[in-house]
Parts: structure tokens; C-alpha cells; sequence
């Protein structure tokens, strides 16, 4: 094309490089086209190809998300009855005089640990995510309660961290170019963002001639693009149908021995759980074809393609594992991959949906230095423990926020909760058993919520504190979990209304309740501070403030990252960061836990609610609920652009629909003995019999009569975990009839 | 010379980021006007299902039969690049003709708002970019690499052409400017 004139021609149009800071998986450079303190357009990443970072359907929405005329723009005080939703706008300095109040009364009467901090990834930036701030603030304030367990992933987190004694699985993508076979188990990236361009990764990876095997009780677009073959699975049974292709396996001599002796433990202990010595049981295909639904030659071509095409990339993902068999999952998946040789080898690995580098990690960021919380003081020691139970003597399970709040310490729980502030978060909507979390939030005392919008936890609130988007903030950002890059949040516009941000918050506060320890750094302090004084980035970014006007620096590695590449080639100097120094198949740690529920090898395990409980006769079909193609876990939720590219809907299988007189369409209730919503129905063959799906984020909207006319699914999920600490949402029955 | 399209349909997921995009350049509310459209293919039963999308904007076509359909005389094509335009001042509202040009139109492209008497607007190719000597606000935002745009000659000699895809007829009457490689069951 010709040289290009200047562009845009409207010389009152800035363009700002940024990223949104959201918890959807991946970090994309964004170019904001601002007039007038309004983002009227966006363009993505320029960078030359192969090197652009293409951002989503989500962000190209992004200024329907700043500008959303239902953005909350002044501090809210509730009025009415909780829960109702209805608030009168007040000043900031009524809002903090009332939460400073509440904060000192609650304090005095009860003691700091009744004041709950929730916190989440709604925002994911260094400085603005708002634990840092709010948890030094009540730190210094005399301490909190606050809560343990990544609801997303705590499954695969404790699964590596048991076995291969770090989460920090992950192949750098360009990796999957050297894969000659990719198994997606559970795993759909076209929706799911894993990090940016992940799914263009796997695209050129078929083009290079990869076989890939999708393993998923629905045919997802993902499926629909990359893969050769697809094999339904009902959900909960992945183990089992792994436990068969071992089977298979060591039947068939297909093990890479000479690597199972030299880098892992146990292998004898599970081979003698596989061929059925300890049990009975032989976990043969047709064994797992009876409890899966996949029928057994195609369990076992698929154990023999995946223990001879080498190398190949295990992407078991997350969805599979938040669920009752949750990190038996993920350790069988590791177990898999170190019989066929494919850790720590170019083109292979394992836990490869998420993408967890060693580098520009955003655990590792630079951020507000916490305070020690005075209400943990003289926990047990964790250094080295598996056991979620000692996490827990201080800390409440994430997806038990709302029963520890209906129980307290007669629950068992480490507290009673009086006073609760949350933060980044729809916890109301996003956890298991949103009734019961209604229930438990009209017990509170008191409720604050940082918020963007009015969200259904807002709506419980006494007080919410209006919080700026990351449009209105300067910050800094990662890929998602890591990446070859770092990435800055530079402010486009000037806040919206009264909008403030959470350090802000946290600092107004601070000077309310006299707590000068928490210090007079403004944004700029710190952001200077994380990049300048960081080893992390101090050296590969030279020129901050170049980096910070570009919004982004890339690194330039020399070649893919391959995890344990290093224990593989030297293993005598390079031990895994096990305590045996090996792939632990079999588990000391865990067997001193001493829980049928969490044996020392991975196992299949019966369990509640899985698709041969017979006390769940009465709700014949199994749920998930899987990321959304079109929103940000519930974030984006009401952006009318995004929601018709995708309305929200039930998926069923015709023969599901036909028994019970359902059409395209049609409006259906699902429901189980924690609730009843409505949905319409989309009738589909790309969903296996006996599973329905229903995307999660949807927002709780509860009729007069308990209905939730919203869809959200977690009405019907139950509010449990497992041993490992993998919060349970896939591992669901449900009926469903027409409405 | 003859602007065009290339669409991989091998490679589209169908996640909307086009369609968002043209929304976001060209800002169009969400309803019924859609620049770029997307058509869903689903056969088969499991586990043998076939799935494929197709990106529906304005194809440019060659002969392009909207504009003899426009009793204004309100659409026309350029002299030089192809790319098909509407005179929206001209349009005489889809409540006097009745969308004469969209009936014409065997790809759906002449869109209309949701409000009485709404005047024909369409994928321009995003003129204000092309003329700026930049791709069109699709074809950047495809995170698959899915869509491409250029002389059409040159996107054959690229990419070769599959003139019939599922959800995508090849009419000879109109002559859609596109190249695309097409997704077999």
C-alpha cells in the first residue's frame, strides 16, 4: 500500500499505549484513540509480525466497558432493605467516616480477626490490586481475616507443586511448533485466553503437521479448528480414562522405562494400582469406557498414539480439575507425561494450558510491601507442607467465604465474621451455592464493595466505594500468568465522576483512622520504585520511562523455554525441586497427610455428585460451567456488543432435549436442590448426552420466587473442595425441563 | 485494480473480534446493523460434527447488483479501487424502497438500523484507513491471522481460491472480490 499520511487526520485524537488490567488470561497492548477525556476507538498491538499480540473480542469492546453508562461515578450508601439494590450516592467524606466507623466499632466489640478482607484478580496490576493496598491498611489497622485457595487452578497448582515441586510448568508457546501430537484436555483457547495469541500458536502448530486430540464432554471452537479427533468424555471421569491409557501403557510395554528410573519415584506403587494389585480393579479400557462414556479401542489408540508420536504437549487445563477429582487429575496428567519421556523435552510437557514461566511472572511482581497481619501471628508453619488443613487454621477456603460466614467458629471456621470487604471481586456470583452466599450476606453487620458497576455482590452492600478503571490509572502489568514481555498501564483519561483508585482508598482511609505507618507514596512513588529498584526488571529495562511511553517491553529470548530442561540434561546437579529430588509419582508428603481422599498416588476416586452417584438419581445430568466466550469471568457482563456475539445460553444434546420436549430456543429451568434458574436453550450434537453446559459469569438475578432469571450456574454448583484445594463447580447434577 | 478480501475458514473460530472491531471503527450500536456479519455452519452428530464460520462484510463484488437495485442511485463503485460505497444522504430509507439493495444483495451486506425509515450503510472497507494506506479494522483484529485485504490478484497469486465454502456461495451474477480457503468436513 502507499505511504502512509498522518492517521488519524483529527488532531484532537491522542493515542495512548496501555493494556486493560483485567483477570481474563492474557495481556494485550492496546491503543486508545481519547478526545475529550472518551476512548472513542481502539486499535490493538503494532508490533511487526511474528511478534503482535493480538488482543480479543473483549478488549476491542474495552471503551463500552470505561464508558458503560452504568459505571458507579460517586460513593453509594445503601437504603432499603439488604440485598435489594437500592443506594443513595454520598461524599467521599461521609463514605470514609462511615467505613472508618464500622472498621473501629467492629474492632472494639469483636476484634480484628471479625473483619473479612475478600479479595480476587478482578484487577491484576502491580500497584492498584487491591489487596496490597487494603491488606497493609487493615494489617496496620490491628489485622484481618481473609481466605486461602485460588478458585481457578488450585488443582493443577498443588498437582505440580506435589510432584514436580513447582507450578512453574509451562513451555513458552513458540514451543508448540516442535509438538508432533497435542492432546486439549479440557482445554478450548479460542475461548479461554491462556496467554495472548495461544490459540494462533496452536493454529501454526497444526499447520506444522501436530496431531491434535481434543478430550472434552463438549466440541468447543477450539476443537472445531485444531483437532483431527474428538473424544467425549463425561465430565469427572478424565482420570479414569487416564488411568486406562497407563493401563494400556504397561500392558503394552509403550513406557519410556530408562526415563521413569532415572527421574521419578513410585512408578512400581502406581503400576501396582493400574493393573489392579492393590484393588482388584484393573483399570483397563473397557473399565474406563463403563465410567466415561469414551469407548475403550479409542481409549486405547489414544494411548498408544500419545506414547509413540513424541514429542507431545500435554494441555490438560484447569476446568477438568475444578472439580471433586480435582488434583487427582492434574497428577495423573503428570504421571502420563513422565511415562512417555515428555517432561522436561522440547515439544512436550505437561500442565500446558496455562502458561506458567519462570519469568515475568505475576506472582513475582513488584508491589506494595505487605505488613505482617496480626491475626495470622503464631500460625503453624507451612514451609514444605502439602497440607491445605494447616493453611487453613488461619485463613478461610475461598469457596467456603459464605458458609464460614453463616458458621463462624462453631463451623469450625478461624473466625466470626462481622464485617466484610470485597474487593476485585463478584465473590456473590462467582463462588459455589450463590444462595446460600445471599443468605450468608444478609447475616453481615456491616459490607463494603469496591466496585466499577453494581455488580450482585454489590448489591448486598452497605457502602460501595466507586473504584477507576484501568483507563483512568497508571500502572504496571504482565502476561498472564507470565510471558516474554512486561507491560504498563498508562491513564488515557482523567477519572470518571469520583471515581478513585484502591491505593487511593486505602490511603484516605489510613489518614482517617490515624495510621500514618501506611506512608505518603503516590502512584508515581511506586511505579518508579517497581520498575527502577526491581532486579527483575531493573536490567533488561534500561530506559523506564521509554518503556513506560511504549507500554511494553519485550524480551528477547534466545529459543522456546522448556520446563525442567535443566533437571533432564543434568539431573545430578539440576535435582526437581522435590524432596526427593525427583518426579514424586509417589508422594511421601502426602502419604503423611494420611486422607483416603488424597493418596500418595494419583488415583480415580469415587465421589459425591459424580455421574454414578446414586443419591444424585434424581438430577440425571452432570453440569459445567466453562469460561465465557464474550466476558471476563462476570467483568464485561453488560457491554451489548459483546453480548450478542454470544447470547448466553444452555447447551443440551438432542437426544437430551427430544426426552424432554425442548427445541432450539426454548426457555429451560435447571435446577438441583441449591437452586433453580432459567435459560434459553441452544440444542447442539456439539455436547454429549447426559451433559449440559452453561457458561459461568452470568449475573445472579433472582425473581420473587428464588429464580435466578440471570443463569447464572453457580445457583446449582455446590460451595466445597477438595483435599488439594481445588474449588468443586464441575462436579454437578442437574435436571433440566422446559420452562 | 480490485481491493478484496482473504478469508481463511480453516483457521476461524468464529470468537467475533471482527465483528467487534467494525463495530468499535465505525461505531455502530449493538442491534441489527452489522458491517460484518458471521455465518454458522453445524452438521453432523457426535462425535463426527462439523463445524465452520464465515465472515459476512460487503465482498466489493465486481457486478455488484445493489447498485443497479438503488432507485436513488445512491450506491456506487470506484473508479480505481472497486470498493463498493453508499451515498447515506442519497439513501432514500428503508421504508420508501422497501431495502431494494439488500434483497439485491445475495450476501446480506446493505444493513439497516432498528429505527423507521433507516438509511443503507455497509462495510466501506474502512475507507478512512484504506486511504490512509492501512488494512481494514477486521483484518487487524483477527487474533488467528484469519482475514487478509489487498488487490484482490495479488491475494490469489497468495493464496489461491476456493470459490465455494460452506455458508459461502460463489455467485458468477454479482462476483464477490474474495479469496477463500475453504474448511472440508
Amino acid at each position: 500500500m502507499n505511504a502512509s499520511p498522518p492517521f488519524p487526520a483529527d488532531s484532537e485524537v491522542r493515542i495512548v499505549r496501555t493494556t486493560s488490567a483485567f483477570n481474563c488470561g492474557g495481556r494485550c497492548p492496546l491503543r486508545l484513540h481519547v478526545r475529550d477525556n472518551v476512548i472513542i476507538r481502539i486499535e490493538g498491538d503494532d508490533a511487526a509480525e511474528p511478534d503482535q499480540l493480538r488482543t480479543c473480542l473483549r478488549c476491542r469492546a474495552y471503551r463500552k466497558h470505561v464508558h458503560h453508562p452504568d459505571r458507579l461515578l460517586q460513593p453509594q450508601k445503601r437504603v432499603g432493605p439488604r440485598g435489594e439494590g437500592r443506594f443513595e450516592p454520598i461524599s467521599w467524606e461521609e463514605a470514609l467516616e462511615i467505613a472508618a466507623g464500622e472498621l473501629e466499632r467492629v474492632k472494639e466489640t469483636y476484634g480484628s480477626a471479625s473483619i473479612l478482607l475478600a479479595v480476587s484478580g478482578g484487577y491484576l496490576g502491580s500497584l492498584h490490586e487491591g489487596a496490597r493496598a487494603t491488606g497493609r491498611l487493615l494489617s496496620l489497622f490491628g489485622g484481618y481475616t481473609t481466605h486461602y485457595g485460588n478458585v481457578s487452578s488450585e488443582g493443577p497448582i498443588w498437582a505440580a507443586t506435589t510432584q514436580l515441586g513447582t507450578p512453574l510448568t509451562g513451555h513458552s508457546r513458540d514451543d508448540l511448533l516442535n509438538a508432533r501430537l497435542i492432546l486439549l484436555w479440557g482445554y478450548d483457547p479460542a475461548r479461554v485466553i491462556t496467554g495472548t495469541n495461544t490459540m494462533y500458536e496452536l493454529v501454526r502448530a497444526r499447520e506444522a503437521g501436530a496431531r491434535i486430540v481434543s478430550i472434552d464432554p463438549r466440541y468447543h471452537d477450539s476443537a472445531a479448528v485444531l483437532a483431527h479427533e474428538w473424544l467425549p468424555v463425561h465430565p469427572g471421569t478424565d482420570t479414569a480414562v487416564m488411568a486406562a491409557m497407563a493401563w494400556v501403557m504397561i500392558e503394552e510395554g509403550l513406557c519410556d522405562f530408562e526415563f521413569l528410573d532415572r527421574y521419578t519415584i513410585g512408578f512400581d506403587r502406581f503400576r501396582d494400582y493400574v493393573l489392579g494389585l492393590e484393588d482388584k480393579t484393573a483399570k483397563t479400557p473397557r473399565w474406563a469406557a463403563e465410567l466415561s462414556g469414551a469407548p475403550a479401542d479409542r481409549i486405547t489408540a489414544l494411548a498408544r498414539a500419545y506414547a509413540t508420536i513424541k514429542p507431545a504437549a500435554l494441555m490438560d487445563a484447569h476446568g477438568p480439575a475444578r472439580s471433586a477429582m480435582g488434583e487427582q487429575f492434574s497428577r495423573m496428567a503428570i504421571t502420563l507425561a513422565a511415562m512417555t519421556g515428555n517432561i522436561g523435552r522440547s515439544g512436550g510437557g505437561v500442565g500446558g494450558a496455562f502458561m506458567n514461566l519462570p519469568f515475568g511472572h505475576m506472582y513475582a511482581a513488584p508491589m506494595i510491601p505487605g505488613v505482617r497481619n496480626p491475626v495470622e501471628a503464631g500460625g503453624p508453619s507451612l514451609r514444605g507442607s502439602l497440607d491445605l488443613n494447616l493453611r487453613l487454621q488461619k485463613r478461610i477456603h475461598t469457596n467456603r467465604i459464605f458458609d464460614a460466614i453463616l458458621e463462624g467458629t462453631r463451623g469450625g471456621y478461624p473466625a466470626d465474621i462481622r464485617l466484610a470487604w470485597f474487593l476485585g471481586n463478584n465473590f456473590l456470583n462467582q463462588l459455589g451455592n450463590t444462595n446460600k452466599a445471599a443468605r450468608a450476606l444478609k447475616q453481615l453487620e456491616f459490607m463494603i464493595v469496591s466496585e466499577l458497576f453494581l455488580t450482585p455482590t454489590a448489591r448486598f452492600a452497605d457502602l460501595i466505594f466507586p473504584v477507576t478503571s484501568a483507563a483512568e490509572r497508571n500502572d504496571l502489568t504482565r502476561g498472564w500468568p507470565s510471558g516474554l514481555y512486561y507491560t504498563a498501564v498508562n491513564r488515557a483519561i482523567e477519572p470518571l465522576g469520583a471515581c478513585r483508585s484502591d491505593l487511593e482508598i486505602a490511603m484516605a482511609l489510613a489518614a482517617k483512622l490515624g495510621l500514618e505507618e501506611f506512608g505518603t507514596f503516590d502512584e508515581e512513588d511506586w511505579l518508579r520504585t517497581f520498575v527502577e529498584k526491581n532486579p527483575e526488571t531493573a536490567t533488561p529495562i534500561p530506559d523506564s520511562g521509554a518503556f513506560r511511553r511504549k507500554g511494553i517491553h519485550r524480551l528477547q529470548p534466545a529459543g522456546p523455554h522448556v520446563a525442567f530442561k535443566a533437571q533432564i540434561e543434568d539431573p545430578d546437579r539440576n535435582p526437581f525441586p522435590t524432596p526427593s529430588g525427583k518426579i514424586e509419582i509417589y508422594s511421601e508428603r502426602v502419604a503423611a497427610m494420611n486422607d483416603p481422599a488424597c493418596p500418595p498416588i494419583p488415583k480415580y476416586l469415587p465421589t459425591p455428585e459424580d455421574r454414578l452417584d446414586p443419591a444424585s438419581k434424581s438430577y440425571p445430568l452432570q453440569l459445567v460451567s466453562p469460561h465465557p466466550s464474550n466476558r471476563v469471568h462476570s467483568d464485561m457482563q453488560k457491554i451489548d456488543w459483546l453480548v450478542e456475539a454470544d447470547p448466553h445460553r444452555i447447551w443440551i444434546n438432542p437426544a437430551d432435549a427430544r426426552t424432554r420436549g425442548i427445541a432450539e430456543g426454548d426457555a429451560v429451568l435447571a435446577f438441583n436442590d441449591r437452586g433453580r434458574l432459567s435459560i434459553p436453550a441452544r440444542v447442539t450434537e456439539r455436547i454429549m448426552p447426559g451433559v449440559v453446559c452453561i457458561f459461568e459469569g452470568a449475573w445472579f438475578d433472582p425473581d420473587e420466587n428464588g429464580l435466578d432469571r440471570g443463569g447464572n450456574p453457580n445457583v446449582l454448583t455446590p460451595d466445597t473442595y477438595t483435599r488439594g484445594g481445588a474449588s468443586i463447580f464441575n462436579t454437578t447434577r442437574v435436571q433440566v425441563q422446559k420452562a | 485494480m480490485q481491493i478484496g478480501f482473504y478469508f481463511d475458514q480453516t483457521r476461524c473460530t468464529g470468537c467475533s473480534a471482527c465483528r467487534v472491531a467494525c463495530k468499535d471503527w465505525h461505531d455502530i450500536p449493538a442491534g441489527p446493523e452489522n458491517w460484518m456479519r458471521l455465518i454458522y455452519t453445524e452438521q453432523g452428530r457426535i462425535p463426527e460434527v462439523f463445524v465452520a464460520y464465515t465472515i459476512a462484510p460487503c465482498w466489493h463484488c465486481l457486478d455488484p447488483v445493489c447498485v443497479l437495485a438503488c432507485p436513488a442511485g445512491a450506491i456506487s463503485k470506484r473508479e480505481g479501487d472497486g470498493i463498493v460505497v453508499v451515498d447515506t444522504q442519497a439513501c432514500l430509507g428503508n421504508e420508501a424502497c422497501d431495502e431494494k439493495c439488500r434483497k439485491a444483495c445475495p450476501y446480506d451486506a446493505p444493513q439497516f438500523g432498528p429505527e423507521p425509515g433507516a438509511r443503507m450503510r455497509k462495510c466501506n472497507y474502512c475507507l478512512d484507513r484504506f486511504e490512509a494506506g492501512r488494512l481494514p479494522n477486521c483484518v487487524e483484529a483477527c487474533p488467528v491471522r484469519a482475514l487478509d485485504a489487498g488487490p484482490i490478484e495479488e491475494l490469489e497469486r497468495k493464496y489461491g481460491n476456493d470459490l465455494q465454502a460452506e455458508g459461502f456461495k460463489y455467485f458468477e451474477r454479482t462476483r464477490p472480490a474474495v479469496v477463500i480457503r475453504a474448511k472440508r468436513p
